[in-house]
């Protein structure tokens, strides 16, 4: 093997690296490695001149290899690989050592620092000694993609991507599209309303060529990987034929079953037979399974026998169908904080007490009430409601740490709603700060405390009890430092919103992190927002952080272009960075076999084979090789002792 | 109670009717009262098999060097071989089917119960015989009796059997093709592991100061390797001298060596060797313990492999040898394993 | 090493690429402050581990090793994680056999999201590893 040629690039980052680790002493030191040919430091090397010096650099000393000692190469890994295929080396043989996060932000003593610093770098550069030119590996793109959740940010991606000729598997959990947007009665800070908005674009999902909808299913299962997905959907099955349901309601009149209204937010009742919103899509009813009383002509069967289009089939069977993706978007949305948690708020139990989105169904035209706000206990028009925001938000002690974002807006607009349906009514709202940022948010917000005369208190509630016949509220106004007493009719929780249900299995499936949260996490929070970790795997709307309506549209669309750009490719390059065998060390004892999680090993001959399609490179393999017999291509088990080595040297 | 006869009069026959092409057993060595490995190819030669209570080889060695030597000639195996199994051996022959070094038809298992006993730890009888010698050594009942100079010695078996004997779970090979002694699996001689777990009662700077000394004395001559049946690897990671040349070793493969550890016999480099060789054991070593045997400065071996087993058996319920087609220990795991040490 | 200087252990820290090296990041990123003794090495999984890389760690002088990966059921190639729990478990106990001290080898979750567990994992390493000044068990001897 001909010595290497390398050349170390030190980065200042400004002052971000240079103040704490003495740049221009790991560049001598790397100076003084076996490999090294060249180094140098730069005050920023990521930009324009910074990344044109490494490429002259690199022509003119004959450079075969580069380590950027620099911030993570989660940021500039792929910069400065691009930047050394510029220059006319193999990009494989460029790799970053992490001074940055791993090392100057975390110490502020500049010896150690620089110890640590210099260590690290040694490590890359006995790494890079060994990697080889690598040609990624190209693999076909399955030009489809799948969206997860058909939500308001579901459906604006599906649109999004239909619409540049893709097509597009649009996967929703409940029995109809339109999420939590079409719960809610209007949206701020316009006060349009919600559905009409809506409705339209959930026809166009339904009507759309290229649109494939599956509702009342559940994605079970994801193998593959960016490019190339195979996703498992659920179908349950809803026993009523879509596309003969005339929607006449005549089975609903009929059915015996009464159960709570989840759509409602259970204010109402169903039928085991139902339909969720008169603009559900599919327009088509659905019998649950579980509230009918058997699925059985014999026990019951009024439906059926009442249905003159002969939509109903008890024997319709859920169905598992395999969709073949080369992108996903997952929009699985939000859920409010559990009210059960609020013990000091009574838990849920006390009457007249709502969440923000049952308010949002008394104010509906064709919620509950149909558009009356009427409180639950008695149907009697609330004269005083109290709005609470942070319920659950912002309480790292107790609940979630998080700002849930939406609520000081949601709740301004609820005061206004409030008014606008009980004009001589009262709405107080406890507040702790009034966050309202955004196109004509503040305006909103004034107009709701000036124009709505409604009282802003700066303070928390303490105590929720019922007091002759309405809802006594205790709590502090911080501003007067006075305690405050109000006897409402209604109270409402601005409650904090959470990831869905089922966003911990989703996120499994998928095999994509969640933050601390347990929101998705995005692969970067400044320049990555819409992308998971994993390739292929995108974000939109609730389901990665608290938002609302026009950011959630935003992040579809941004999600929506990713998928496009994705697609676009004919091939997709596969990092090569996968396992390889060395023959004369492999007996065959098929142990890397039983290791690999993608089965991408087989044994051929009485020797391991490595399918290069299905490697992903986690190098399981590897480590349970009792021979070292094989290896991940530029993370070889050699590789590792040296930088052993490195980090060890004194 | 088994007859040798019976023993030979399988292998005369298989022999006899080219079932095999030959028979790994034991046979009366040239040392004392002592057995040594045989390898018989015709019928004629089957008398020369013994079955007695210095049997302490475990003969799947010479399958690996059969197949290794095979290898080396390219030839192919004609029929399979015939081999003499204890619970143990039988067992390492299972672990290696499991690692596909040869395939269930290619060997026929002739199992040998160890029944009530096991095999002769020398240095027990030495102290008894005090300075005498024995020139024959035969199973009887719990009994093992003894032929020296003056007469016959007659020594419960308990008292001069190797620990590992004592301790055995399982003294029946339980897969075999033919078999001979009683299954007296659950025959209580000694708890599992007692050595072990008295070992393990002492501290952490007691048990270093014991394996210091051993480590230190350890003088890396390979001996417990070149008698386990499981290293087989033509290069050893840890010794990589014997690197293999094939027709398929590259240039990269030559440069990519890597020296985990010198070659020099000290205590550090000892360490890392005698630990790796317990890590690579682990879920695969059957304590057939002629490791321990063979160490010409009775390095007690056996005790790491044993913690390994112990690890393996109640951390992840798992038995090495156990079924040809059951997972190996490094490269499989359960939902419930232990993560309490994860912080 | 003088008498008078402070005995600051040496950590080798094999941090898996998707989690535990982006929560180290993240511990970067939210300027938590940590002692400098651990030098990173990034691998893609905890499941690439060898036990040979703990040992050879040692060997080489490491005063301390720790181990960091996703959480269970979180790991991006799905089950590496499950296979280095069963390994370093192995080596864990194996060391503490010999006579090793048991806060010389360490195993820790951290997530992307962990950057305080992260700096916390490392100081509380570090803080266990001085009271028991340098490791020289396995430690090749110097050449002189």
């Amino acid at each position: 093997m001909t010595k290497k040629r390398t050349g170390v690039f030190v980065c200042h980052c400004g002052t971000n690296i240079a103040a704490t680790v003495d740049v221009a002493k790991v560049a001598k030191e790397m100076a003084g490695e076996n490999t090294v040919a060249f180094t140098q430091e730069y005050v920023y090397m990521c930009s324009e001149p910074g990344q044109e010096s490494v490429v002259q650099a690199i022509k003119d000393n004959k450079l075969d290899s580069v380590v950027v000692t620099c911030c993570s190469p989660n940021l500039h890994e792929k910069t400065f690989r691009d930047n050394a295929e510029r220059a006319g080396i193999n990009n494989f043989t460029c790799e970053i050592a992490n001074i940055r996060e791993q090392c100057s932000w975390v110490h502020n003593d500049k010896a150690k620092g620089t110890e640590k610093a210099i260590k690290i770098s040694r490590s890359v550069v006995r790494r890079v000694n060994r990697n080889q030119a690598l040609d990624a590996v190209a693999v076909n793109v399955t030009r489809r993609a799948m969206v997860i959740g058909g939500g308001i940010a579901g459906i604006q991606a599906a649109l999004d991507i239909a619409n540049a000729g893709i097509e597009v598997v649009l996967v929703e959990k409940q029995a109809t599209i339109g999420g939590r947007m079409l719960q809610l009665s209007e949206t701020f800070p316009t006060l349009d309303c919600s559905q009409c908005v809506l409705s339209p674009k959930m026809v166009e999902v339904k009507r759309h060529p290229k649109i494939k909808l599956m509702t009342y299913s559940d994605v079970q299962e994801v193998t593959g990987s960016v490019g190339n997905f195979r996703v498992k959907v659920h179908k349950r099955s809803t026993f009523v034929d879509p596309d003969k349901c005339k929607i006449c309601d005549h089975c609903t009149v009929v059915c015996p079953v009464v159960v709570p209204n989840e759509y409602e937010l259970n204010l109402t009742a169903r039928r085991a037979i139902y339909i969720p919103y008169a603009q559900a899509i599919p327009a088509s009813f659905t019998l649950d399974e579980d509230a009918c009383l058997g699925l059985n002509p014999v026990v019951c069967g009024k439906c059926k026998d009442v249905c003159e289009a002969g939509a109903i089939d008890y024997d319709m069977r859920s169905q598992t169908v395999v969709e073949d993706v080369g992108a996903i978007v997952v929009a699985t949305g939000f859920d409010l904080y559990d009210q059960a948690n609020m013990q000091e708020l009574g838990g849920g139990k006390i009457e007249d007490v709502l969440d923000g989105l049952q308010f949002e169904r008394l104010c509906s035209a064709s919620g509950a009430t149909q558009g009356h706000v009427l409180r639950p206990s008695d149907h009697k028009e609330p004269k005083e409601v109290v709005f609470i925001q942070c319920v659950g938000s912002r309480d790292p002690a107790k609940h979630c740490a998080y700002c849930s974002k939406i609520c000081c807006m949601y709740t301004a607009k609820h005061a206004r709603l409030y008014k606008k349906h009980v004009p001589d009514g009262r709405a107080y709202v406890f507040y702790i700060d009034i966050r309202s940022g955004g196109k004509g948010y503040e305006e909103f917000v004034q107009r709701t405390m000036e124009d709505d005369d409604t009282l802003y208190l700066r303070g928390r509630v303490s105590k929720l009890y019922r007091h002759n016949g309405k809802v006594r509220v205790l709590g502090t106004d911080t501003l007067t430092g006075q305690n405050v007493e109000i006897d409402a009719d209604m109270v409402v929780l601005a409650l904090a919103m959470v990831p869905s249900k089922g966003t911990t299995e989703i996120a499994k499936v998928l095999k994509i992190g969640r933050d601390k949260d347990g929101f998705m996490a995005e692969a970067h929070p400044k320049l990555r927002p819409v992308e998971s970790v994993t390739g292929g795997i995108y974000l939109a709307g609730a389901a990665q952080a608290p938002k609302d309506i026009p950011e959630t549209v935003a992040q579809a669309g941004a999600a929506a272009a990713k998928v496009i750009a994705l697609l676009s490719q004919a091939t997709l390059n596969r990092s090569p960075l996968i396992a390889k065998v060395r023959r004369s060390h492999c007996t065959g004892c098929g142990m890397c076999v039983e290791a690999c999680p993608f089965i991408a090993i087989r044994l051929e001959g009485g020797k391991a084979v490595v399918n290069e399609a299905l490697c992903e490179g986690c190098g399981s393999c590897s480590a349970t090789c009792l021979r070292a017999a094989i290896d991940v291509k530029n993370v070889t088990q050699l590789q590792i002792y040296e930088m052993i080595e490195a980090c060890l040297a004194v | 109670m088994i007859n040798i006869q019976d023993i030979r009069e399988t292998a005369r026959d298989m022999l006899t009717k080219g079932e095999v092409r030959a028979v790994i057993g034991y046979r009366r060595g040239s040392r004392g009262m002592l057995a040594e490995p045989t390898f018989i190819t015709s019928a004629e030669q089957a008398d020369e098999l013994v079955w007695d209570p210095t049997c302490f080889h475990n003969l799947s060695l010479y399958l690996v060097h059969d197949r290794k030597f095979l290898a080396h000639i390219r030839k192919n195996a004609e029929a399979p071989v015939a081999i003499v199994a204890k619970g143990c051996d039988a067992r390492s022959i299972v672990v290696l089917m499991q690692e596909h070094y040869f395939k269930r038809e290619d060997v026929y298992i002739i199992g040998v119960s160890c029944e009530g006993t096991g095999v002769l730890d020398e240095r027990k009888l030495a102290k008894h015989l005090n300075g005498a010698q024995a020139s024959n050594v035969a199973f009887d009942g719990g009994d093992f009796v003894f032929t020296t100079a003056e007469g016959e010695k007659r020594l419960p078996a308990r008292e001069v059997m190797a620990d590992r004997c004592l301790e055995c779970r399982i003294p029946f090979p339980r897969e075999h093709n033919i078999v001979f002694g009683e299954d007296k699996t659950g025959r209580q001689l000694e708890a599992p592991f007692a050595a072990l777990t008295r070992f393990e009662a002492q501290g952490t700077g007691a048990r270093w100061d014991f394996w210091s000394h051993h480590f230190d004395r350890c003088i890396r001559c390979f001996a417990c390797r070149s008698v386990c049946p499981m290293c087989y690897c033509d290069e050893c990671v840890v010794d990589s001298i014997t690197f293999p040349v094939t027709t398929e070793t590259t240039a990269e493969d030559k440069a990519n060596r890597i020296r985990w550890i010198e070659r020099s016999a000290v205590r550090s480099e000892n360490i890392t060797y005698l630990m790796t060789r317990a890590m690579h054991l682990a879920g695969r070593c059957t304590d057939c313990g002629e490791c321990e045997r063979a160490c010409p400065v009775n390095v007690p071996i056996r005790l790491l492999n044993n913690k390994m087993e112990r690890e393996a058996r109640e951390q992840f319920g798992f038995e090495p040898g156990a079924s040809i087609g059951g997972p190996s220990l490094v490269a499989s795991f359960l939902d419930r394993d232990p993560g309490d040490f994860i912080r | 090493m003088s008498e008078q200087q402070v005995y600051e252990p040496r950590i080798v820290a094999f941090l898996c690429k998707w989690c535990s090296s982006a929560g180290s990041d993240l511990a970067g990123v939210s300027r938590i402050q940590y002692p400098a003794n651990a030098t990173p090495i990034t691998v893609p999984c905890t499941g690439a581990i060898s036990p040979m890389y703990i040992m050879s760690a040692f060997n080489k002088g490491a005063d301390g090793v720790l181990v960091s990966g996703c959480h269970i059921g979180d790991c991006h190639y799905i089950e590496g994680n499950y296979l280095a729990r069963r390994k370093m478990k192995l080596i864990m106990e194996l060391l503490e056999f010999i006579g090793v001290e048991p806060n010389r080898f360490r195993m820790s979750w951290v997530s992307a999201a962990e950057g305080a567990k992260f700096a916390k994992v490392v100081t509380d390493f570090v803080n266990d590893l001085k009271p028991l000044g340098p490791q020289d068990k396995l430690k090749k001897a110097e050449h002189t």
